[in-house]
């Protein structure tokens, strides 16, 4: 019996058919292994032989594979959603009922659908982290932490759109939240600041381009649901092509540098000084396991808990407490200190370019390809206070402890609907005994003005540093641009918590 | 023929950059223009949304000194009639467009978003709420009856509410 097994599987593997398929064999030598990567195309994402720090999950973290996998489930289960769903206001919400209750397995897939796409979110936000706690995007890799970048925000987009979908209370009123955000852009939505001035109505302005109309309504829908599923994923898609051919093209994963000082010279070249092991078996056997866990652990989260679905979207009643998707509580929490225009518009701007300017004004070579705190500690610290402090605790607050009203609650507290807080708030300006418009916005100005000032003082007192003199006017000048407005965030948190300040500064065309 | 040492002979075109710029400049001009086309085609001309203008009674169905909900389900207005006459609220909190409560107790506005307060009047005095409620176009037909039109915004601070008050 057992001849008979191997000469069948030995006139299978010598057929022609089967030779034309796979152009490798099946021996352990070092040469099929490389050919098993090369002569595969999907696996030939990776380079035949990678340093042995890549297999390390300690170093790596898997978290860019992890997303990619999640990316491919949330395809997968989202082409299955299609059959079923139709994004027509009348038919949404009983296609979800449908899919929840009727269609086999489509409870399953459904919640596999969102929940992949919340942990895309999150390993998104951590390979972030690893890259930058490794140095991972100084040179030659600053181009391919960009795309990442674009990824990012494609990612909240594409979970922004589907969140729409169901065409529940949940979707329609954080979708309103969100798209009066685009309605407060500058010059470009009718609420925000000059939209008037510039004839923008809200029947023309960038909040009506996404909702074709002026309200969330069916016609939004349809046009969500075509970002979601074919202009947002192409997008994604091609930038993922771009992102992963620039890992291959900017010397692969990155590793230590023993010599920091040929940081330009060499860029591919340090990773020959490597013991390098073959991807097949060692990194396709982790990558296996490592999706295999994933996948283990998505499909029982996705079997035991089911994804959110309230009642039908009712334009008339608004739900309270309105919240934005978890990843943008964050934003929505900071609403409470700033102008629509600022928090929802100026200030994700700005996060975002920030993070873009991250490779081009970090001159420090150090910690290139590998974990270090002393010798990066005001990228770390500045990252981390950003990352986690700023953002990630905006968000705890704004999911755990808000609720009817945007009142703070004990997460264990009751909601209680009727609670009412007395908000005595004053501008700066009026704290200080002002009390005319035109001074008024004079001080605001002046105290705006001064804080950015300090920059430039703090420029004049170090410029013959040597840091200074190596980092330049203009790198010093964004970083420490960007600086000021993260702390001053932090300060007019400060300033309205304990002191019940609301605007900083007051003019007849915004408010800051 | 281009020779080195004529600088004026230099600005001379050939026919080869004639037409090469011609063809680039097409080629970018038809780009630019179907991307503004395809910007305009995004605002379609007709929306299939309720209508702006809406029928809200006669004057005689309101009691002076109230706030009516009676047009706030289904066209998002509150409608109020004072000693001076009647006004139109739209029912949309300036903060970030959630539909706030009248709370006829306290006889103020609450938005349950973000906790923004306003007076009947629509002024805001409490909450994130940068600017008071927008007030509407409200008129009578010629058959008398009251006529609200909520694409004609009125806004406190440019000082347009003088035209908001209909005196009956």
């Amino acid at each position: 019996m057992k001849h008979r097994i191997r000469d069948l599987k030995k006139f299978i593997v010598t057929s022609q058919i089967w030779n034309s398929i796979f152009r490798h064999e099946f021996s352990d030598t070092s040469r099929n292994r490389i050919k098993q990567i090369t002569s595969n195309i999907f696996l030939h994402l990776h380079p035949p032989k990678i340093p042995e720090y890549g297999l390390k999950l300690s170093y790596t973290w898997g978290m860019g594979g992890i997303t990619f996998l999640l990316f491919l489930v949330t395809v997968v289960t989202g082409i299955f959603l299609m059959f079923y769903y139709r994004p027509a206001g009348e038919y949404a919400y009983a296609d979800m009922k449908y899919l929840m209750f009727d269609v086999p397995f489509g409870a399953v897939t459904r919640n596999m659908h969102r929940w992949a796409a919340h942990g895309m979110v999150i390993c998104v936000w951590f390979h972030m982290l690893r890259v930058f706690m490794t140095g991972s995007y100084k040179s030659p890799r600053e181009f391919n932490w960009n795309i990442g970048v674009f990824l990012l925000v494609l990612t909240l987009l594409l979970s922004f759109t589907g969140y729409l979908l169901p065409w529940d209370q949940l979707a329609i009123w954080a979708v309103t939240v969100g798209t009066n955000m685009a309605g407060a852009i500058p010059f470009l939505g009718h609420e925000g600041p000059f939209g008037a001035e510039l004839g923008l109505t809200s029947r023309y302005d960038a909040r009506s381009f996404l909702l074709g109309g002026t309200l969330v309504g069916p016609a939004a829908l349809l046009r969500f649901y075509v970002f979601h599923c074919v202009f947002l994923p192409l997008l994604a898609g091609i930038l993922m092509i771009v992102h992963f051919w620039r890992v291959r093209k900017d010397g692969g994963i990155s590793t230590p540098r023993f010599e920091a000082n040929n940081v330009k010279e060499d860029p591919g070249k340090e990773a020959k000084k490597v013991e390098r092991a073959h991807v097949f078996p060692h990194l396709v056997k982790i990558e296996m396991l490592a999706a295999l866990a994933v996948m283990i652990v998505l499909f029982v989260w996705s079997i035991k808990i089911d994804a959110p679905l309230l009642e039908m979207a009712d334009p008339t009643i608004t739900p309270n407490p309105s919240k934005a998707p978890w990843y943008f509580t964050g934003l929505q929490e900071m609403l409470i200190y700033f102008d629509p225009w600022i928090a929802g518009v100026v200030l994700p701007a700005l996060m975002v370019v920030g993070l873009m300017a991250i490779p081009y004004v970090d001159i420090n070579p150090k910690g290139n390809g590998y974990y270090t705190f002393m010798e990066r500690r005001f990228a770390i610290v500045t990252f981390i206070f950003g990352f986690y402090v700023l953002w990630i605790t905006l968000i705890i607050i704004g999911v755990f402890f808000r609720g009817p009203g945007w009142n703070f609650f004990w997460p264990w507290e009751a909601w209680d609907q009727h609670k009412t807080v007395a908000h005595t708030n004053v501008n700066l300006s009026y704290a200080f005994g002002i009390r005319s418009d035109f001074f008024a916005s004079l001080f605001g100005g002046i105290v705006v003005f001064g804080y950015y000032c300090s920059a430039v003082v703090f420029y004049v007192l170090k410029r013959n540093c040597d840091w200074m003199q190596k980092l330049g006017i203009i790198r010093y000048g964004t970083v420490s641009f960007l600086f000021l407005t993260m702390m001053a965030l932090l300060i007019k948190i400060i300033l309205k918590l304990a002191f019940n300040i609301k605007y900083i500064w007051v003019t007849p065309w915004f408010n800051i | 023929m281009k020779t080195d040492d004529s600088a004026d002979l230099r600005h001379l075109w050939s026919r080869r950059d004639f037409f090469s710029l011609a063809g680039w400049a097409l080629l970018f001009s038809v780009a630019a223009g179907s991307f503004v086309a395809f910007l305009r085609s995004m605002f379609p001309r007709v929306l299939f949304e309720r209508g702006m203008v809406f029928k809200a009674g006669y004057p005689d169905d309101y009691t002076v000194g109230t706030m009516s909900e009676k047009y706030k389900e289904s066209h998002g207005v509150w409608i109020a009639r004072t000693e001076q006459g009647f006004y139109a609220l739209l029912a949309v909190c300036t903060h970030l467009g959630c539909v706030p409560r009248w709370v006829e107790g306290e006889n103020k506005f609450r938005c349950p978003c973000h906790g923004s307060g306003f007076y009947g009047s629509g002024i805001n005095f409490e909450g994130p709420a940068p600017r008071a409620l927008e007030r509407l176009k409200i008129y009578l037909s010629h058959e008398g009856e009251l006529l609200v039109d909520k694409s004609e915004k009125l806004l406190y601070e440019k000082g347009e509410w003088g035209e908001s008050i209909l005196q009956v």
